[in-house]
């Protein structure tokens, strides 16, 4: 009968080389998160430090109550699908321009990437003088095209104001869909785009049978990202409006941060960032399972 | 000198030095104070050094923490203490005294206040607005100002009009100067602007006792003051957001007849329109009564401080005469010595004079761990709902009387 073999050194190996890392991994990121969770469980208020009652389900349960929460919620909606759409959108657009060749593309590769460089503070501030009222540039620019009769007060009304807000996203973020799509274009073969033209296929439907699945991995794994990133974004909102007017830009994860560090109800604000996490946990979950079967077919 | 003698004489310097050393840093303290100024260009750093050559063993670190409209220096401040990295010492307001006492943050102050040579330099009222709802003081007053109402000289003469005194006054003043793209009232209906509601809903009946949101009088006024967006078209369609920097800088460009603020922001406004632009108190109700906004500003001391004594002799040293002045020359606000009141010269008299006039109607916000939700968070969502006509101005008043009564 065979005995199994005994572990030996060398497979303990890699955990010792692992442990470094994982040791900062869990201290700061698990031990933070196993705090919000803690938190989540509490009445805690920031200046009752001393009074922090279990609560269990209490918070998850006064959000479902919370008429702001889905308000938030549904704003969130609205600003992932809508901001992640046309900064896709407009990247691929710039991705197949700046594929081509001109004489100063590397110019503009290069002057491309500046939205995506700013400060958010910055791109928020910036974008808040273009949509002023009296002074900003909008407003001039539409009034002389006769667009409109009178200025528009951008961030001051709540149907404008959150589309205002995604327009600025947009610009701050399709830079990433250019660059990521653009070097996966690189990767396109020349030889199969010239058999489709041979084909008769015109540009559209190269682009579409040809290019777009060809770097459909780069696209899956780029969207999956940015979907994260902008469900999780709230400088850019607290710079330009703070949340209004009212409630017309709240977005979850500033309410979260709002309820936390303007109300100090750090359990509440736990709560609403862990109920943001797990829905978020999904696109995770598609981008982990993309990513090992990508390496599993590698 | 014999070799003997010079390796005595070597070691026992080397000893005197180690020994003096160690004595030299135990004298030294440290204080760290937190404060925040609107000019971000302005330094504390000379008066530091003046306070430091009077106090040899003791040492300011200053630290400048962003204002961002009061949430971010509080939001920092309260973190700090609770993370056991708070200063000793930091500029507060009022509307957080209530939660920095639950926070039990705060150390009293009477028996250092009381021993204090200049306390008599500081009128009786500002100790007593200062006091905390427990009877201690827990905050030495360091500057204030008092909010008014500025108004284009130029704009009133060529309309025929004085400045108003009433609350109908007003709205007639306002209505008759909304025109040719100027509006007549620069609203702020962004974060900071309780200070433009209160005189005109406060002023007018309102309070924040158990029912005072909800009565008659209190929701009349508030109908009034949102009227003046919906249905009397007196004010810009950007008042709702609209802060500080817009407010001002709509008053500068011309582009409201009336503005409310106060003096730390008169010598950038009267540098821009000079003769065209005075001051005057807020208007009142027809029944004479009014209401404005004590801007307060004080130091206050933090039970953590390693050494509170040496901490308050910084503060003191803020709050006294000269000094005092020198300060407020930083900050534009006004002092609240009245030795340092008379060394003013960087404010222009009309503006001193309005704000003196508006004294004896001045109040704060209630002493309450639910004033600063309501200057941070509700106020600013239900007014620009209301003034947007999502909720009626009634609504508005009923959660603010739900936030402190319930």
């Amino acid at each position: 009968m065979n005995l199994p073999a005994a572990p030996t050194r060398r497979s303990l190996l890699p955990f010792a080389f692992l442990a470094p890392a994982l040791a900062v991994e869990v201290a700061i990121i698990c031990y933070p998160v196993l705090q919000t969770v803690w938190m989540s469980l509490h009445d805690f208020v920031l200046f009752r430090p001393n009074s922090v009652p279990f609560i269990a389900f209490g918070n998850f349960a006064r959000a479902f109550m919370d008429p702001v929460f889905w308000l938030s919620l549904w704003n969130s909606v609205l600003w992932i699908v809508f901001i992640v759409l046309f900064q896709f959108l407009l990247g691929l657009g710039t991705a197949l321009l700046l594929n081509r060749s001109f004489w100063w593309r590397g110019l503009a590769r290069a002057l491309v990437v500046i939205p995506w460089a700013l400060p958010s503070v910055i791109i928020g501030l910036m974008w808040t003088w273009m949509y002023d009222y009296n002074l900003g540039v909008i407003n001039d620019l539409l009034l002389r095209l006769h667009l409109i009769g009178a200025p528009i007060a951008w961030l001051a009304r709540p149907d404008t104001t959150l589309p205002s807000i995604m327009l600025a996203l947009v610009w701050q973020g399709f830079p990433f869909f250019a660059v990521t799509i653009l070097a996966g274009l690189q990767t396109v073969s020349q030889e199969q785009l010239e058999a489709a033209e041979i084909d008769g296929a015109n540009a559209f439907q190269r682009l579409r049978s040809v290019v777009l699945p060809a770097i459909a991995e780069v696209l899956a794994t780029a969207l999956l990202l940015r979907t994260i990133w902008v469900a999780n974004s709230l400088d850019v909102i607290l710079v330009m409006t703070g949340g209004g007017p009212g409630y017309a830009s709240h977005t979850l994860p500033l309410y979260a941060f709002l309820k936390a560090y303007s109300s100090m109800e750090i359990g509440y604000g736990a709560a609403l960032s862990l109920i943001l996490t797990a829905l978020l946990l999904f696109v995770v979950y598609a981008y982990v399972r993309r990513a090992a079967r990508a390496e599993a077919a590698a | 000198m014999e070799r003997r003698t010079f390796l005595k004489l070597t070691g026992a310097t080397a000893v005197a030095g180690a020994l003096a050393r160690p004595v030299a840093a135990q004298q030294q303290t440290t204080v760290r104070w937190w404060y925040h100024f609107d000019n971000p260009q302005a330094s504390p750093n000379d008066l530091i050094a003046k306070f430091e050559a009077a106090n040899p063993g003791i040492k300011v670190q200053a630290e400048s923490i962003p204002w961002g409209g009061g949430n971010d220096y509080y939001t920092r401040l309260f973190a700090a203490i609770v993370a056991g990295s708070g200063p000793d010492c930091a500029m507060v307001k009022l509307n957080n005294q209530a939660r920095l006492l639950e926070l039990q943050a705060l150390a009293p102050l009477d028996d250092m206040v009381s021993g204090w040579a200049d306390k008599g330099d500081i009128a009786d009222s500002i100790w007593t607005l200062n006091k905390a709802s427990d009877g201690h003081q827990y905050y030495l007053p360091l500057q204030y100002v008092v909010i008014y109402l500025y108004y284009r000289t130029d704009m009133f003469a060529a309309a025929g009009l004085k400045p108003p005194t009433t609350f109908e006054e007003f709205r007639a003043a306002a209505k008759a100067l909304t025109k040719d793209g100027v509006f007549g009232f620069g609203m702020r209906g962004g974060a900071g602007g309780y200070d433009n509601w209160g005189p005109f809903v406060l002023g007018g009946g309102a309070d924040f006792k158990k029912g005072g949101m909800i009565s008659d009088a209190a929701l009349k006024a508030n109908r009034f003051y949102v009227g003046f967006n919906t249905q009397d078209k007196i004010i810009s369609p950007s008042a709702p957001t609209d802060g500080f920097q817009q407010i001002i800088a709509n008053f500068k460009a011309g582009r409201s007849a009336m503005a409310i603020h106060h003096v730390g922001s008169s010598n950038d406004i009267a540098a821009v329109l000079g003769d065209k632009v005075s001051a005057v108190p807020v208007p009142h109700g027809p029944d004479g009564k009014g209401w404005t906004l004590y801007g307060d500003e004080s130091n206050a001391v933090f039970a953590a401080a390693a050494d509170k004594a040496a901490a308050f002799k910084w503060v003191s040293f803020l709050s006294t005469g000269a000094n005092n002045a020198a300060f407020n020359a930083l900050t534009g606000q006004l002092s609240v010595t009245g030795s340092g009141a008379k060394l003013d010269t960087i404010h222009q008299p009309r503006f001193v004079a309005a704000s003196t006039a508006s004294l004896p109607v001045a109040g704060v916000l209630p002493d309450s761990s639910k004033t600063a939700d309501f200057t941070g968070t509700v106020w600013p969502t239900e007014m620009q709902q209301a003034l947007l006509g999502q909720i009626t101005p009634d609504a508005m008043m009923q959660a603010i009387e739900t936030l402190y009564n319930g």
